[in-house]
């Protein structure tokens, strides 16, 4: 396995990394990890924001120590249970927001958020609009 | 009340351009490439209707939405009814019988189940690949998204629509909508009011 370029998709983005793919496991250090999703290694486990996930004992995910520490990226998001769809043959990978957070979210009834482009590719945020009722139109030329 | 349409075009500006500037829109007239509202909202069809009131909360989840009756073969709803309770809901806000209890919204909520996120998923891929010039894994990834959201017309039509549906999918719209064989093929709408 030799390091190499990877592109991971998020739902709203995608970044560059460098990583070791093994078929659908993506192994990435420390460094890269931050940019892959957020996560940062710490004594407690892996961080991201307020959450730290302790490393089992035997995680499939997560190998070596100290500045050898490698985490497989795809393994580690499904253990959180977020959906990993995975291309290797084109260095890509696609991680989603788990169901039960999408669910979660809809379950409070606020409006999820987003930021998309106009035609002049001026960019406009759905939560900008408080003050004033919306109505939201999904459309499609197909 | 503000209108803002959401195009859910992979091929973005391209595919949906046309169309935006015939309409000249004077709202937010915007495009989602990557399905983010799509997903976001679980929504499986179009034209899907969402409104949001001035807190920014849900009043009535994922509904079709048509203006006019143009398509009430597929709608089979007299649509104008429906443009009524918007305009009700504009005018009298809170006081609108349209306007759903809160317990409605929810159990009206399209949840998402773990299948539902991995086909996001894997959607998103799939146009990723295609618009960086791998149409065919992209067809392949196309058709596991839809077969793990089978009732998502958004993932089907879409990965139609950018290639030659009868020869990558063997099938069509047309022929989708025969093998409906009369159900419906929008969620039927139930105003309430």
């Amino acid at each position: 396995m030799a390091a190499a370029t990877a592109t991971i998709l998020f739902p709203a983005g995608k970044v560059t990394v460098t990583g070791e793919a093994d078929a659908e496991a993506l192994w990435l250090a420390p460094a890269e990890l931050a940019k892959a999703g957020g996560w940062e290694l710490k004594p407690e486990g892996l961080c991201r924001g307020s959450l730290c996930v302790p490393v089992p004992p035997g995680a499939s995910w997560a190998r070596g120590r100290g500045a050898d520490v490698r985490v497989d990226v795809s393994g580690l998001s499904r253990h959180m249970g977020q959906p990993v769809a995975a291309s290797p043959e084109h260095a890509t990978w696609s991680i989603g927001e788990a169901a039960e957070d999408v669910a979660d979210r809809l379950r409070s009834l606020e409006a999820p958020d987003f930021t998309l482009p106009d035609l002049d590719g001026r960019m406009h945020t759905l939560s900008s609009f408080r003050g004033r009722k919306v109505f939201l139109l999904a459309w499609a030329s197909w | 009340m503000t209108v803002i349409t959401v195009a859910l075009d992979s091929a973005g500006p391209a595919a949906a351009g046309e169309f935006i500037r015939a309409t000249k829109p004077t709202h937010p007239s915007l495009i989602d490439a990557h399905y983010e509202v799509a997903r976001a909202y679980n929504m499986v069809n179009v034209p899907t209707a969402v409104w949001i009131d001035e807190e920014g909360r849900i009043v009535r989840p994922n509904e079709m939405a048509f203006a006019d009756n143009r398509w009430i073969e597929y709608t089979k709803f007299d649509m104008t009814r429906y443009l009524e309770a918007v305009r009700d809901w504009a005018r009298r806000g809170t006081q609108s019988p349209y306007v759903l209890a809160a317990k409605e919204r929810r159990r009206r909520l399209p949840l998402p189940t773990a299948e539902h996120a991995l086909a996001a998923a894997t959607f998103r891929l799939a146009e990723h690949l295609h618009e960086t010039g791998h149409p065919e894994a992209a067809v392949l990834l196309f058709k596991r998204a839809q077969t793990l959201q089978p009732e998502s017309w958004c993932f089907k039509r879409q990965a139609w629509a950018l290639t030659d549906a009868e020869k990558f999918y063997g099938t069509n719209f047309q022929k989708e909508v025969a093998a409906l064989a009369g159900r419906p093929y929008y969620t039927p709408l139930d105003l309430g009011g």
